[in-house]
């Protein structure tokens, strides 16, 4: 699903800005099915490893394999169809203001060229399936956080993506709708989606059963599914 | 592209034109502005060229023939000025015309000219004469110098308005000029007014864009609804200015029409009419429209694309 190999990643230096290295030697590979916290404090690296398997920005050194499609030799026109393999999930949500929660979620299909009569039957499916089909016509102002980012699911689950990646989905909502959201997510993992969840907060990682891979000064200094299997012996 | 991907982006255009409305309000403002003064300019230039035109081809230079000179001679002559290269024509006025045509212009006062009709009547003193419409302006001098060196010592006197003709054609160079000029400063300023206007549109519109990339959107689907945007703000800025030059147009060609204006009458007889001139300003206005608002999208657009 997702394979770094000796990954690295440096900014160049821009005017009074020194080069920075974002990554270094990144070694990692997220299976099929998996469910996967990737932890790290600010400035860690997280948002250059979202970047460089959304392929906002490409890596320096290594490769980057992304379902199947190897990104450090993908030309810049075949972008968007990486990118609609790939549901994402921000923390500020990033719903089109002038559209009601119905349109945003049909956006996302929209780009992919699909029929208004496949999208009036699955948006209110996947609207139903994050608990927000009365919300059908709201725009997004009208709605809480939680249902925002559930919105924000809902678009980023629409087309069946193999691989749906969250970036602090729970950063700006309640602490009681973290925990919807979270469930919501397992729910979805658990009927095969790999499930990419980067944040900076620990407990909440460490609420889960799951793998956690830790990111710091740009390295992976820990990934805890080895962990977790040794504990189990 | 399915033909409903097309219609709902062509929707979606128009959609965030109204969602928009300030900046959309903003763009077809300024665009319009801009169009209107370019629109005053080119037709200022053009009615102000038609005018001197017009006086141009009422030009005519006369040159007096001595009584010696015979009827064949002057016929002969006649052929030759009308031969010549900036001679829109020439017409041979006998003695005996110009006394009609002094009869003409003495109205009530003709009978003072009754001892002087008739053809070979010698007692009349009017000279005959060639009247000379030149074709251009420009050439009068030279046109003037080589019929009297034509016509050697048949000539008695000319009455040219040499001039009056070197004003004009000065007059028309400078007025083309500067309408042309105004015409392509303003253009130039519409395009870059217009494009900073989109600019500020799309650089509103940044995030919209970055969500779109994001859920896998081409750069031709982002683009097609503010092109779509772009071409019907264009598309209305030229209506609006249309209307407003022309209906400016219109009410000073009926101002000019009353007869407290006639004294303006040898300028209103050479102004363009109406449907001559909008007709195609309109479609020239709407098309430079829908050109500045599509291409100045398309640009601004370029460098939020790349994410």
């Amino acid at each position: 699903m997702i394979r770094f190999e000796n990954v690295k990643k440096v900014y160049e230096a821009t005017g009074k800005n020194p080069e920075i290295v974002a990554l270094h030697n990144v070694n990692l590979h997220i299976r099929k099915g998996e469910f996967v916290f990737v932890l790290g404090h600010s400035g860690a690296g997280k948002s250059t490893f979202l970047k460089l398997i959304l392929r906002e920005e490409a890596a320096t050194e290594g490769r980057v394999i992304v379902n199947g499609r190897d990104l450090s030799a993908i030309k810049p026109r075949e972008i968007p169809y990486l990118r609609r393999g790939l549901g994402v999930v921000f923390q500020d949500f990033r719903l089109i203001p002038t559209m009601t929660a119905y349109e945003n979620v049909a956006f996302a299909m929209r780009v992919t060229n699909i029929s208004e009569r496949q999208i009036k039957r699955r948006v209110p499916y996947v609207l139903n399936l994050v608990g927000l089909a009365d919300k059908a016509h709201a725009l997004p102002q009208e709605l809480s956080g939680g249902e925002q980012q559930r919105i924000a699911l809902a678009r980023a689950l629409v087309h069946s993506p193999p691989i749906i990646i969250a970036d602090e989905p729970t950063g700006n909502i309640d602490p009681e709708l973290s925990v919807e959201i979270m469930e919501l997510l397992q729910a979805i993992n658990s009927v095969g989606t790999t499930v990419v969840v980067v944040t900076h907060e620990r407990d909440l990682a460490l609420r889960f059963n799951k793998r956690i891979i830790t990111i710091d000064h740009g390295e992976v200094i820990d990934d805890s599914l080895r962990q977790a299997r040794r504990m189990r012996v | 592209m399915r033909w409903s991907s097309f219609k709902y982006l062509v929707r979606q255009g128009w959609h965030s034109m109204v969602a928009n409305r300030l900046m959309t309000l903003a763009s077809v403002g300024v665009l319009s502005a801009c169009l209107f003064i370019t629109g005053v300019a080119l037709l200022l230039s053009l009615n102000v060229n038609s005018f001197v035109s017009g006086l141009s081809e009422q030009n005519e230079v006369e040159f007096f023939l001595t009584d010696e000179t015979t009827a064949d001679a002057a016929a002969q002559l006649q052929t030759q000025i009308a031969a010549m290269d900036n001679v829109a024509e020439c017409l041979y006025i006998s003695k005996s015309q110009a006394v009609e045509e002094m009869k003409v212009y003495l109205g009530d006062d003709a009978g003072v000219l009754k001892d002087y009709e008739g053809e070979g009547n010698p007692a009349n003193p009017l000279p005959a004469s060639f009247r000379v419409t030149v074709k251009d302006l420009a050439y009068l001098s030279d046109t003037v110098s080589q019929i009297q060196t034509l016509l050697g010592a048949s000539v008695s006197g000319v009455q040219s308005p040499t001039e009056l003709g070197t004003t004009l054609v000065n007059l028309q160079r400078v007025v083309g000029a500067v309408g042309w000029g105004l015409v392509i400063v303003l253009g130039v300023i519409s395009i870059v007014v217009i494009n900073n206007t989109i600019r500020l549109t799309v650089f509103a519109r940044r995030k919209e864009i970055n969500i779109m990339k994001f859920v896998g959107a081409t750069n031709g689907f982002i683009r097609l609804p503010f092109f779509v945007e772009g071409m019907t703000v264009g598309a209305i800025a030229g209506l609006v200015a249309s209307v407003l030059v022309g209906g400016g147009y219109l009410g000073l060609l009926k101002a000019l029409a009353q007869p407290e204006a006639s004294w303006l009458s040898e300028f209103t007889r050479c102004m363009l009419p109406f449907k001559t001139v909008m007709l195609p300003m309109a479609g020239l206005f709407v098309l430079f429209g829908m050109a500045i608002g599509s291409t100045g999208c398309a640009t601004s657009i370029r460098k939020h694309l790349k994410v």
